[in-house]
């Protein structure tokens, strides 16, 4: 296994040192390409109060090529599909190197605050959500309230 | 300080910038890897990570972007600012790493000689660290087996030790014995002559009186005629007559006194037995050290080779080394290390690695300048060189030795001291990098600090003094090298949990393969490892101190390798005609010249050569008393390889000096098979030669024998009879003054006679001998004046060649015949001063006076005792009918055989004086009966590998076992025809391994029975037919085990196999030469001539082993060299034939 590189290191070290509010992000003690994430549901959403576990994945070109991010936590939102998969463009063909872990996690959060149904990832939470969004919201709540507010 | 940090930090790598480009955008990333790797090749655009701005890529490449250069302003701003150490890897260009393929900046890998990049580098170091880790393990469990070598040679040095030292004590015993018989003799000599001048002077003064007194009587007797026998004085006629009778009877006293002189000229002569040269040869090289051959040793350790061979020998280390290459010792090794030279590297980047490669390089240094064996370097080197041929290898190692001795002188001469002498291996903990390693190391533990330590330099070397067991450190450095890992390095540093281990293994390399102890680890982490260097260099240490103590030095003379095969061989042509104190190169060219030169000279040459070999043999300081073949064997084969060549002879003294037991253990077939088969070949080669001289020898033979006793015995004898009236005082007086001045006149004609025989020997001329000897041929000559030849040659002048056997022999027949003069000296002289031989021999011998009625028989009777019958080795003494008809006392009964027997027993005199004890009766054994140790008709009497006596105790049909004293071991055998069961056995032999042979004469078979009396086989039956007998007498074996039957009333003689296969026979019913008539009992001679007593033919034939009839002598009659129905026939070592006849035992050639 080649080496990890200086790069990794030096987020992990620093996620570690200056962690960012809301999110946290431990690597495994298996595998330090692999953190295990926990995002707070941002304020004034939905999913406020939550606690989402994600999995982050650096693969091996990291940085040249985007983390796979993925949430474990089950969350009602029209950019993330029922196996956590998430919709992000810059986790897509918007990755840049210049990007971090600690940005990456930043930006799902803000994506919890800002779901966008227009490019959506779960088709019927998205139709919901354009259709009646007071009831996806509603829906929103009770899936974070359900999963992700039990411990 | 925060943001403006950041600015100098690369968006990609988070990292300072290196190298930053500046994109169109504005923006800045490093060159490599990070812009490298934003590049899209399929549209020849980077992205801008921080705008998503695209661009198109210059035709160079990301090079082709211009440098930030106020950026790169800045960064050396700060680095200056925050006093920063440049940037390690600053100046290089990233480059493919050759392992994994990633961009980066590459280091050359001592592990597979490619440039790699740090990650794969320390995966290589890892490796090492795991090889070295494991490789350790191995040498620990191996090292026992050095262990177990060393406590073997320490076994061995203790063994070397006692076993040199019972050698120094045999030989302190042999020089006591040897002195102590010197002595004894010199004292014994010294009275015999002071007594001897004492009688004899008394003697003549007797003689001297009474011749005065009758002077003075006839003087008066004359004066008184004169004045008173005339007529002035009346005599009466009877008074005259009476004086005229008187005067008559003086007149006729003094015509008939004569004085004879010559009586008294026997002076008393001081004679060595053998030339005193030869004796003082002898005596000085009375023993050889032999180096046996160390098979047990050398091959308790051939299966562990190399290392354990205990040699400070290069060449065999050289051979280990060998032998481990060719092993393969690490079998990763050769794939990981491939292609790589080992001296060639010599990367450019940092000092630390050129240093490093720099020790490196001494250690080839140093192993190329102290070996000159290739082989040890180019395990290393091929291995990493494999379009390289080993020439051209070794050329460029040449080189390269010469440019790195001079580095050496300056960095590393301490290895030296420590070096293995055995494998090479150096102690590791001498080696100046690994102690600069080993010091760091510890003022990083003192410390406890991050700081790097100082660039290692080439230091002076200091001892390691603490030595802590080294898994213990380990396992203390394994966490502290974490922790200082973690401090050091953080998240950017790998993590590599064993690198103790693999450092480890690192070195354990490096003391084999002389690899650098890892340049790029050195490079990344300096501090981390040299803990873990530390602990390895004690455990390094702990393993190479074993290595020196393991030079152990056994060496074996290379000579002594000789294979047995070769050693026959080599012996071969020396057996016979050799054994002279000159070379063997000599020998051979006598052997040579036998074989052209005509027979007449051929015959006294090797004869005289032959002698002496028996006199060698016999003179070696062999206290095996007559130990039957074996034993025989050693004499004769040590003689002559002693004067063979010293190559060969170091088994035998050694082997020699031993008990006799030991002596018979050796079944040393190989010399045997030689000797016999080349006297067989001799035998072939100069019977031609030897048979027309034979007869001519012959014709001499019987009156040469009469003619001795008569010249000589009869002489003395004769002058006691005439004396008989006189007073021998008288005349004896008279012999005073030749007496009292000759021993120094001789001594000194001796010495120069010597020398000349000595010269003409080596010529091998005879006419060196016939001058020598012509002056002496008035006088009785002596044998043992100088060599047997010469005397021989005096005797029969140079013309008389007869067959070598029989010349040799004869040689000594006549040696031990002649009246000696010391023969007086050592006793007879007492008893013939005191009256006669045969009062003398009389009291000396008891009842076996009767055999003597005249001077002359008495005396031969005399030397009969002497040669006696006495065999003292190898072919068993043929017992006659005589034994019992002689009763016990008779010259062939056991007794003789084992008064010889324990005369040989008394080492340490020489031969001749042996042969003088052998006429003495020691004891006798048995009478008449049929309890243990009684005899009835005893028949065949053998003498066993162990000294015991057999006797074929006939009509009790049994066999008795005796030891050497006489003493009653053992009988075997009763009446009977059935297995172990003998109806009137005849003849018993004795054979090399101890098995009983019996000719079980009634039942026409012969049996064997094993050492322990038990019954083993037979074979025969009565008949005519090859195989067959009919009453079988005489049965004897020879060297190879061959036997031979006297098959009686076949006239015949059988040659058997051991195993009783026939094999052939010779001989028929006659009485012509070769044919026989009633053979009775057969010998053969340690020269494999064959004796067979020709009984009806009243004659001994002598055939060679092939049945070809070599000579014969004897006719009927009872004169001296007649027979009477010979029976006994036996023949020692030294060429003796004693033979019994019903008249008498008579001693021949």
């Amino acid at each position: 296994m080649a080496a990890l590189p200086r790069r990794i290191i030096k987020e992990t070290q620093r996620l570690m040192q200056e962690p960012v509010p809301g999110i946290s992000a431990v690597p495994s003690e298996t595998n330090a390409r692999y953190f295990h994430v926990i995002v707070t549901g941002p304020e004034d959403s939905p999913f406020e109060g939550g606690l989402f576990k994600l999995e982050l994945f650096l693969p091996e070109d990291y940085p040249m090529s985007a983390p796979k991010v993925r949430f474990i936590t089950k969350i009602y939102h029209p950019n993330i599909d029922r196996l956590g998969r998430i919709c992000l463009d810059i986790l897509k063909d918007k990755w840049s190197p210049a990007l971090q872990i600690r940005t990456v996690l930043l930006s799902i959060q803000a994506l919890l605050s800002a779901p966008n149904p227009d490019d959506p990832l779960a088709n019927d939470v998205a139709e919901l959500w354009k259709v009646n969004e007071s009831e996806a919201i509603r829906n929103a709540k009770e899936w974070t309230r359900r999963y992700a507010m039990d411990n | 300080m925060e943001q403006f940090e950041s600015l100098l930090t690369c968006c990609v790598c988070l990292d300072r910038f290196r190298n930053p480009k500046l994109l169109p955008c504005q923006h800045s990333f490093c060159m490599e890897p990070c812009m490298d790797g934003l590049v899209d090749y399929v549209r020849r655009q980077v992205k801008c990570p921080e705008c998503r701005a695209e661009h198109r890529i210059p035709y160079q490449g990301v090079q082709g972007f211009p440098t930030n250069v106020t950026l790169q302003r800045f960064l050396e701003l700060h680095a200056q600012i925050a006093g920063e150490l440049p940037d390690p890897t600053a100046g290089q260009v990233m480059e493919r790493c050759n392992v994994c393929s990633e961009k980066a900046y590459c280091a050359p890998c001592a592990h597979c000689d490619k440039k790699v990049c740090d990650d794969c580098k320390s995966a290589h170091m890892e490796v090492l660290r795991r090889e070295i880790a494991r490789i350790n393990n191995q040498i620990r469990r191996g090292v026992n087996r050095l262990q177990d070598i060393l406590s073997i040679v320490e076994r061995n040095t203790t063994n070397l030790q006692t076993n040199c030292a019972a050698v120094a004590g045999e030989i302190d015993e042999i020089h006591k014995r040897l002195s102590k018989a010197l002595k004894d003799r010199t004292d014994f000599l010294r009275n015999e002559v002071d007594r001897y001048l004492a009688t004899e002077l008394r003697n003549l003064t007797h003689l001297k009186d009474n011749l005065e007194l009758e002077l003075s009587n006839i003087q008066s007797n004359c004066d008184l005629a004169d004045k008173y026998m005339n007529d002035d004085v009346e005599w009466e006629d009877t008074e005259l007559v009476d004086t005229k009778e008187i005067f008559l009877k003086t007149v006729e006293f003094l015509r008939n006194f004569d004085y004879e002189a010559g009586d008294y000229n026997r002076r008393v002569r001081f004679i060595m037995t053998h030339d005193p040269n030869q004796l003082v040869l002898h005596v000085a090289s009375y023993g050889e050290l032999n180096i046996s051959q160390p098979n047990a040793y050398s091959n308790s350790l051939q299966p562990s080779q190399g290392l354990t061979r205990s040699k400070s020998d290069h060449r065999l280390a050289t051979q280990f080394r060998q032998q481990e290459e060719a092993k393969g010792y690490v079998e990763n090794d050769e794939p990981v290390l491939g292609g790589r030279k080992f001296g060639e590297r010599r990367p450019p980047p940092p000092e630390r690695h050129t240093r490093e490669y720099g020790t490196t390089d001494d250690y080839s240094g140093y192993e190329s300048e102290h070996r000159p064996s290739r082989r040890f370097r180019s395990r290393f080197v091929r291995s990493h060189q494999q379009d390289n041929d080993s020439d051209t290898e070794q050329i460029s190692r040449v080189v390269k030795s010469e440019h790195k001795e001079k580095e050496k002188e300056k960095v590393t001469d301490t290895e030296d001291a420590t070096r293995g002498p055995l494998s090479g291996i150096f102690r590791l903990s001498d080696c100046p990098r690994v102690m600069q390693r080993i010091l760091d190391v510890d003022s990083v533990k003192k410390k406890e600090k991050k700081e790097p330590p100082p660039p290692p330099k080439p230091v002076q070397p200091t001892p390691q003094p603490q030595r802590r067991p080294p898994t213990q450190r380990q396992q203390s450095e394994d966490d502290e090298i974490s922790r200082l890992k973690r401090q050091n390095k953080g998240a950017a540093s790998s993590q590599e949990p064993d690198r103790p281990t693999q450092r480890n293994n690192e070195e354990e390399r490096n003391s084999i393969t002389r690899k650098p102890p890892t340049p790029a680890r050195e490079a990344s982490s300096d501090g981390e490892s040299d803990e873990s260097v530390g602990s390895l260099q004690r455990t390094q240490r702990k393993n190479s101190t074993t290595i020196p103590k393991s030079t152990v030095v056994t060496r074996r003379p290379s000579n002594t390798e000789t294979p047995s095969a070769h050693r026959p061989a080599a012996r071969a042509p020396s057996t016979d005609s050799s054994a002279s104190t000159e070379s063997s190169g000599s020998a051979v060219k006598h052997t040579g010249s036998e074989r052209t030169t005509p027979s007449t000279t051929n015959g006294t040459a090797s004869g005289a050569q032959r002698v002496q070999s028996r006199f060698i043999g016999a003179q070696r300081p062999t206290p095996a008393p007559a130990p039957a073949e074996p034993a025989h064997e050693d004499t004769d084969t040590s003689s002559e390889e002693e004067t063979d060549s010293s190559e060969e002879s170091e088994e035998e003294p050694v082997t020699q000096r031993k008990p006799e037991s030991q002596a018979m253990a050796r079944s040393d077939i190989g010399p045997l098979l030689a000797r016999s088969t080349n006297a067989r070949n001799d035998a072939l080669d100069n019977k031609s030669k030897e048979t027309p001289t034979q007869s001519r020898y012959r014709s001499r033979q019987p009156s040469q024998t009469e003619e001795e006793p008569s010249t000589r015995y009869g002489a003395s004898g004769s002058s006691y009879s005439r004396y008989g009236s006189k007073p021998k005082e008288d005349e004896m007086t008279s012999s005073i003054d030749d007496d009292t001045k000759y021993p120094t006149a001789r001594s000194r004609y001796l010495a120069l006679k010597e020398r000349r025989n000595r010269l003409a020997r080596s010529k091998s001329s005879h006419t060196g001998f016939g001058v020598g000897d012509d002056e002496e041929l008035d006088d009785p000559v002596s044998p043992t004046t100088a060599s047997p030849s010469a005397y021989l040659a005096a005797r029969y002048g140079s013309g008389t060649g007869g067959s070598e056997l029989s010349r040799s022999r004869s040689s000594h027949a006549l040696k031990s015949r002649e009246s000696s003069p010391e023969r007086p000296v050592s006793g007879e002289k007492d008893g013939a001063a005191l009256s006669s031989w045969a009062r003398y021999l009389k009291n000396k011998y008891g009842s076996r006076g009767k055999d003597r009625d005249s001077g002359g028989t008495s005396s031969s009777t005399a030397r009969r005792l002497s040669l006696g019958l006495p065999l003292r080795s190898a072919n068993e003494l043929a017992s006659s009918d005589d034994d019992s008809k002689n009763a016990a006392g008779s010259p062939i009964s056991p007794t003789a055989a084992t008064a010889a027997v324990a005369g040989f027993a008394a080492a340490g005199s020489s031969p001749r004086s042996q042969y003088l004890q052998k006429r003495r009766l020691l004891f006798s054994v048995g009478s008449r009966g049929s309890e243990p140790g009684c005899f009835t008709w005893p028949r065949g009497i053998a003498v066993g590998p162990d000294n015991t006596m057999v006797v074929a105790d006939s009509s009790n049909h049994r066999v008795q076992v005796f030891d050497m004293n006489g003493i009653f071991i053992k009988e075997f055998g009763q009446y009977g025809s059935g297995e172990g069961e003998f109806d009137c056995l005849a003849g018993v032999a004795v054979n090399r391994i101890g098995q009983y042979i019996i000719a079980d004469r009634y039942n026409h078979r012969i049996q064997v029975f094993d050492p322990a009396g038990r019954f083993l086989r037979s074979f025969g039956s009565q008949g005519t037919g090859d195989g067959k007998f009919n009453y079988p007498w005489g049965i004897t074996t020879d060297a190879l085990g061959f036997i031979y039957v006297c098959d009686k009333e076949n006239h015949r003689v059988q040659v058997f196999q051991s195993d009783g296969t026939f094999v052939g026979k010779f001989g028929s019913f006659g009485s012509k030469l070769g044919q026989l008539e009633h053979p009775h009992y057969i010998a053969v001679s340690s020269t494999n001539r064959v004796l067979v007593s020709d009984s009806n033919n009243h004659r001994i034939q002598v055939f060679d082993v092939n049945g070809r009839v070599l000579s014969s002598f004897g006719e009927e009659g009872s004169e001296d060299g007649q027979f009477k129905f010979p029976r006994g026939v036996a023949v020692d070592d030294q060429g003796y034939i004693v033979s019994a006849s019903f008249l008498r035992l008579t001693e021949l050639l």
